[in-house]
């Protein structure tokens, strides 16, 4: 992962487009705890082009 | 007061007599979110208060052919969205060690109810730790079972692809009564797991992967003890800890985007009517790019073959379930300050990748601090080896006696 940072103004369109209100400020606060779960994976790059979410189930029950 | 119970009404009366059922005259009940079709499921919020289920829960429907009796809907944190027990609409559940404290959420009553001694399990949910968090907090036995291993049918979603049940009870044989029960395939619930077909409860420890140094390190002094004290009864592997913070981060992505996403509807249409610490966090997840949440997805079958390539031969591997001193209410509550996000981080902080990983996970507990305040370890399994776990937390509690210790305000 670890794309572009979000800023408040961001944030605050992203949920504004999604219809869902925000308090004056409350971006703010949002921004950093958004962020810092857009963390570096060191698997990312390992990771074969075929595979998606559903792959997961079959690697759980083998 | 330790404001376990919801409401006392005895929903089911269960059975009695030696053919009535594995669970024959035992009393249990449950966090206030599993359904039973004509009764009131809160969910612990003030926007499903009074809500009348249409539905029966799969787990209670198996309950209730095993002969338990179920007496009561239990206290939770907000639509099982928050780690501490505090409830603003319930009020908080307190721990029954000591009514400052906290009882780590979000299945709080669960924990309370049981090491109090007033019923002799109950279900709760664990999506980032609520099941093992009360579990450790509370001084009792908590399983988190695999994702896919126990039915989700009739019971409040809050992260599809995070949330699975499982008991809360004193010992881990109690735990193993009411886990052989519940688990199973569902056709209602259909990412239960065709296989394995049969439920195993018991099995066998070889050895147990653990990482000392990184617990000495990183918890606190007396967690780390009681932690390590408690790893002498296994045979021990010593391996490279998981990454936890990265995988934690990674659950709480998914947590967070699946979250808003099922309370959308509410968040556009009444907001205020969700605490303000709830309706914080699915703030958060409105902002979590779909590309964001769908890589790391993507990633989640990967780091499980990296775990069990880690675990070895081991069976399982041991941690400490909490690694800092449990928190009192108040620090972690509305008044809690600048220092209640780090806080909760650090309650958090083992718990959340065992759910990123989908696999299961033991908390039993294994002392007490200076304070006299429970501490837990657990033991994280492979995919479907619950019944590994239930063993091994078997053979710790015949060698110990810490999960027969009962708190100050019990029934007992």
């Amino acid at each position: 992962m670890k794309g572009s940072i979000m800023d408040a103004r961001t944030v605050e369109m992203m949920l504004a487009a999604q219809g869902v209100p925000l308090a004056p400020g409350r971006a703010e606060k949002l921004a950093p705890g958004v962020n810092a779960l857009n963390v570096d994976d060191p698997l990312r790059a390992e990771l074969p082009f075929e595979v998606d979410p559903t792959t997961y189930t079959t690697v759980l029950r083998k | 007061m330790i404001n376990a119970f919801v409401s006392t009404e005895v929903r089911f009366a269960g059975a009695n007599g030696p053919n009535a059922g594995p669970l024959a005259g035992k009393r249990l009940a449950h966090k206030d979110m599993f359904y039973r079709a004509g009764k009131v499921s809160n969910c612990g919020s003030k926007i499903r208060k009074g809500w009348v289920a249409g539905e029966t829960a799969a787990v209670l429907e198996r309950l209730d052919a095993a002969g338990a009796a179920d007496i009561g809907t239990l206290n939770m944190s907000e639509f099982a969205y928050g780690p501490t027990g505090h409830n603003d609409h319930w009020g908080d559940c307190c721990n029954p060690w000591n009514t400052e404290y906290i009882t780590g959420g979000s299945s709080s009553g669960s924990g309370a109810a049981v090491a109090a001694g007033l019923v002799f399990a109950a279900l709760g949910s664990d999506t980032g730790g609520s099941i093992r968090l009360p579990a450790s907090a509370c001084g009792v036995t908590g399983l988190k079972t695999t994702w896919g291993r126990v039915s989700r049918h009739g019971a409040m979603p809050l992260s599809h692809s995070l949330d699975t049940i499982g008991p809360l009870a004193k010992s881990a044989d109690d735990c193993a009564r009411v886990y052989g029960v519940i688990a199973g395939r569902d056709a209602r619930d259909p990412v239960t797991a065709h296989a394995p077909d049969k439920v195993e409860t018991d099995g066998e420890v070889r050895s147990v992967a653990i990482s000392s140094a990184w617990i000495r390190d990183n918890a606190h002094p007396e967690v780390a003890k009681a932690v390590l004290e408690a790893a002498k009864h296994f045979k021990l592997v010593e391996v490279e800890p998981p990454p936890f913070d990265l995988l934690s981060a990674h659950c709480l992505t998914v947590m967070q985007a699946e979250a808003s996403a099922q309370h959308a509807q509410w968040m556009r249409e009444r907001p205020q009517d969700y605490s303000s610490a709830v309706r914080a966090r699915l703030e958060a997840g409105f902002a979590i790019p779909a590309a964001q949440y769908l890589e790391v997805l993507r990633l989640r079958g990967a780091w499980l073959a990296q775990f069990t390539g880690l675990l070895g031969k081991a069976d399982a591997y041991l941690a400490p379930t909490i690694a800092v001193p449990l928190p009192t209410r108040e620090q972690t509550g509305p008044r809690g300050g600048a220092a209640m996000p780090r806080l909760l981080a650090e309650v958090t902080r083992l718990t959340r990748w065992v759910n990123y990983l989908g696999v299961p996970a033991l908390s039993l507990p294994c002392g007490f601090d200076s304070r006299g305040l429970p501490i837990g370890l657990q033991l994280v399994g492979r995919p479907f080896a619950e019944g590994t776990l239930l063993a091994a937390g078997r053979a710790y509690q015949r060698a110990t006696d810490w999960d027969e210790r009962t708190p100050p305000a019990s029934a007992a």
